[in-house]
Parts: structure tokens; sequence; C-alpha cells
């Protein structure tokens, strides 16, 4: 045990400030100076004289020390970066490259989904274009069917071809005839119907009636007394052959 | 200020009876209560903390380590390494035991020791003559020389504290140092605290003067 006499005497305590002190004389000074508050004060007297001797002599480091030494300190704060840190970095990470997949997968579906909707719309609108024309050819067929100077003739046929027909709508004022040919049964592909007036007892040619057609329109012949169907060889005729005629009305 | 005005008298002793003294001294001082919040803030791990204890406390501390490592470029490096050892091991400054100056103060003196033992080392091994010779070049102020009140006590005195203080001999290499006996040393030592005390108590006092006749 050290007595307080001693540590003075032996200049102890400046051995002490001086960290020039081993372990148990550093234990048994610092035992010293928590019992002895005049110790503790002589202890701190001397802390202050040294200090002040410090402040006296001291000498101003170049700048360049302390910005070596914020480098340093910025160096250690990367290095002391907590784990916690890194892991939320790294699932932060993740997460942003999941979404960016997911976004693009998404934007190439969209893109797909566009082409395909950008291609459904040309077809819709070439196929309004056809349904506009069909519309405006039966519109113009049906204001002719339905027009009142318009009559309609059946011409039925005989013994050749028994219960058919054929419907020839005849406009006197337009000079219009438009015949429905799909009362007639079909030929086979090396013949076809063929349309005459008759003017005068002459024969004159009207056109071909194809029967895979709705509504057929035909020349609109002067002065016609009659109207006649006959079986021509394919392409028509330019006589009718009597024999293989088929319907006639009178008009 | 006021806060400090406790503390200082211990440096004044207790037998001190006049305030007024306490309170001029606080001003030529730092106090060192303000210290507790920018350690409290270092040890949370603000380095700012770091730098305004660094432009507190450089000074002081590069005027010991010069003196012990006798060279420029040598020193810089310690003063940098210290506060960085401030910086880690400020957790275990405890301040019961003392003020932070002379924590810092140790850990400045035995890093400068053991830097200068390194670089006599690799002197010896490698021939390197280079850090010895920048050391008398290139100092621009003249480490032999003391400022403040100890540069008014005698030589013999001067040099006994310098040797223990400023140089980090211990007081057996020092007495050897000197060419005189240890207990001679240590008187010396004495004497030389005992005179700056009363020299300092005699700035007080005539500051104090100062302060209040004249002003």
């Amino acid at each position: 045990m050290m007595d307080k006499d001693y540590i003075v005497k032996e200049g102890l305590l400046e051995k002490y400030l001086l960290d020039e002190l081993d372990t148990d004389e550093t234990k048994a000074v610092e035992r010293a100076i928590s019992e002895h508050a005049d110790l503790r004060q002589k202890l701190q007297q001397l802390e202050a004289d040294f200090e002040r001797m410090a402040f006296e002599n001291a000498i101003n480091p170049p700048s360049h020390v302390k910005d070596s030494l914020k480098v340093q300190m910025e160096g250690t704060k990367i290095k002391q970066l907590p784990t916690h840190w890194l892991w939320t970095a790294a699932s932060l990470t993740i997460l942003f490259m999941l979404t960016t997949f997911w976004m693009y997968t998404k934007w190439q579906a969209t893109k797909k989904e566009l082409n395909s909707l950008q291609n459904q719309s040309v077809e819709l609108e070439e196929r309004l274009d056809l349904l506009e024309e069909n519309y405006e050819l039966t519109n113009n067929r049906l204001q002719l069917i339905n027009n009142p100077s318009t009559i309609p003739f059946v011409l039925k046929g005989n013994e050749k071809i028994p219960n058919s027909r054929a419907v020839a709508y005849v406009n006197h004022d337009d000079r219009l005839v438009v015949v429905n040919p799909k009362g007639l049964p079909e030929l086979p592909s090396h013949q076809t119907y063929q349309m005459w007036s008759d003017v005068d007892g002459e024969m004159i040619n009207m056109g071909l009636l194809p029967t895979d057609k709705d509504l057929v329109t035909l020349k609109y012949i002067d002065r016609a007394e009659s109207l006649n169907i006959t079986i021509e060889p394919a392409g028509g005729n330019d006589h009718p052959t009597v024999e293989q005629l088929i319907s006639y009305v009178t008009l | 200020m006021r806060a400090s005005v406790r503390k200082y008298t211990g440096f004044l002793g207790l037998d001190e009876e006049e305030p007024l003294f306490i309170i001029s001294l606080t001003s030529m001082e730092p106090p060192p209560l303000e210290d507790t919040e920018v350690i409290q803030r270092i040890i949370n791990k603000d380095k700012d903390a770091l730098y305004l204890l660094y432009d507190k406390y450089s000074g002081a501390l590069f005027g010991v380590i010069l003196r012990i490592c006798q060279n420029q470029v040598l020193a810089e490096d310690v003063l940098q390494e210290t506060f960085v050892k401030i910086w880690e091991k400020m957790g275990s400054y405890n301040p019961d035991k003392g003020r932070f100056y002379t924590w810092a103060y140790r850990i400045a003196k035995n890093t400068a020791l053991n830097a200068v033992r390194k670089s006599d080392k690799l002197i010896q091994n490698e021939d390197l003559g280079v850090l010895k010779d920048k050391s008398t070049t290139e100092s621009e102020v003249d480490l032999q020389k003391l400022n403040g009140a100890i540069s008014r006590l005698e030589p013999h005195h001067q040099e006994a504290i310098s040797l223990v203080y400023f140089r980090g001999y211990t007081h057996r290499e020092a007495n050897e140092e000197m060419g005189v006996p240890l207990g001679t040393f240590k008187s010396y030592i004495r004497q030389a605290l005992q005179l700056l005390r009363e020299s300092y108590k005699i700035g007080i006092v005539l500051f104090w003067w100062v302060t209040e006749v004249i002003g």
C-alpha cells in the first residue's frame, strides 16, 4: 500500500501524468487519488499546469495534416459501414432488378398487344370499307327494286327446268334491267344462261346470267316485247339457240 | 464560460480566496467543460466533433510530437495517427481519472516514441539518412527553445521539464542525459513545477490587476 507522502515525495504524480508508471504502480496511485482529496487536487493542479505549458509551446501543424486526417476518416467510415446497411443496399438492388425485369416483360407484352390491336384495327377498317361498299350496292339495288316505276317479271322455267324461275326488274324511266337468277338450277361449267329481248321478232342479246350472283344488271333494250332465257355454250352466243329456250315473259 | 468556473478552483488550489482571479483565467484558457459534450459526440461517432477537438488541441500536441520526433514529416504522420487513435479509443477515456488533454498527450507521446524507434531501426538497417537530415534542415521552429512561463526558468529547470515532458524521456533516461543523480533530477522537476505554478499565479494576479485597475 502506497502512502500519500511517498507518492508526493517520489514524484509519482508527475510520473503518473507522464505515463511512466507500470500497471501496479498506476493502480496504486489511482487508488490513493480516489481516497485523498488533496492528492486529487494536486494532480489536477499538475495537469492544468502541464496543459497550459503545452499550449504555450504549441506548434501549429500544416493544414494538409487535417485534410489528410479527414480523408482517412472518410475511408474508415466506408470500412466500418454496418452490415445491415449492406444488406439493405443488396435487398434494394435485387428489388430494383426484379422490378425492372417485371416492367420490361410488361412493356414487351404491351408492345405485342399494341401491335396486334393495330393489325386488328387495320383489318376492321378494311372490313368496314368492304361492308360500306356492299351496303351501297345492296342499297342501290333495293332502291331500284322498291322504286314505284320498277316492274317485276317472273320468268318460270318450262318443261326443261320445271319448278325453277328467275325474276327480272325492269325500270323504263331509268332504262334499267336487273335479274335475280338464284331460282335457276346450276349449269355444268361449259354452259351458261343468256337473256334476250324480242324486238319486232328479232332476238337482241341482253347479257349472260351467272347463277352465282344475287342480282345481275343487264342491258336495257328499247321497245322490247318479251324477255327470253336460253342455255348457251360458256361465254355466250351471238344468236339464241331456240331449242334451248327455257323461259320467257311478255312485257 | 461561467459553468467552467468551478472546474478551475482545482487549478488554483482551494486555499485561493479570490474568485475574480478564476473568471479572468477562464478567458485565457479554453474551458474543459465544453469538451465533455464534444467527447460524447465523438463516442457517438460524430466526425465533425473530432475535427473540433483537432482544431483545439492539434497545436499543443504537435508541439510535443515534433519535439520528440525532431522530424517534420514523421511528426505530421504521428499527429494524424494520434487523432485516429483518439477517435477509436475515445470510449475508454474516463474523465474521472484526468483531463482529456492528459489522456491525449499520453497517446501522442507513445505514438511518437514508437514512430521514432521504428524510423531509427529503418535508418540502421537500410542506411537511410533521409529522415535525420530533414530534421535539421526543414524545421523552421527552434525546437530547443521553449516559450511561455517555462522559458523564464533557470536553464537546468527548463531542461529537466523539456526532457520528460517535451522529448519523451523517462526520469531515468533524463537524469543520465543531464548527468545528474536521479534524486537531484527529481528535485529539479519538483522545483521547476513549483516555479511554474508560482509564475502562473502571478500571471493571473497581474492579469486581474490590469483588468480591474485599468478597465
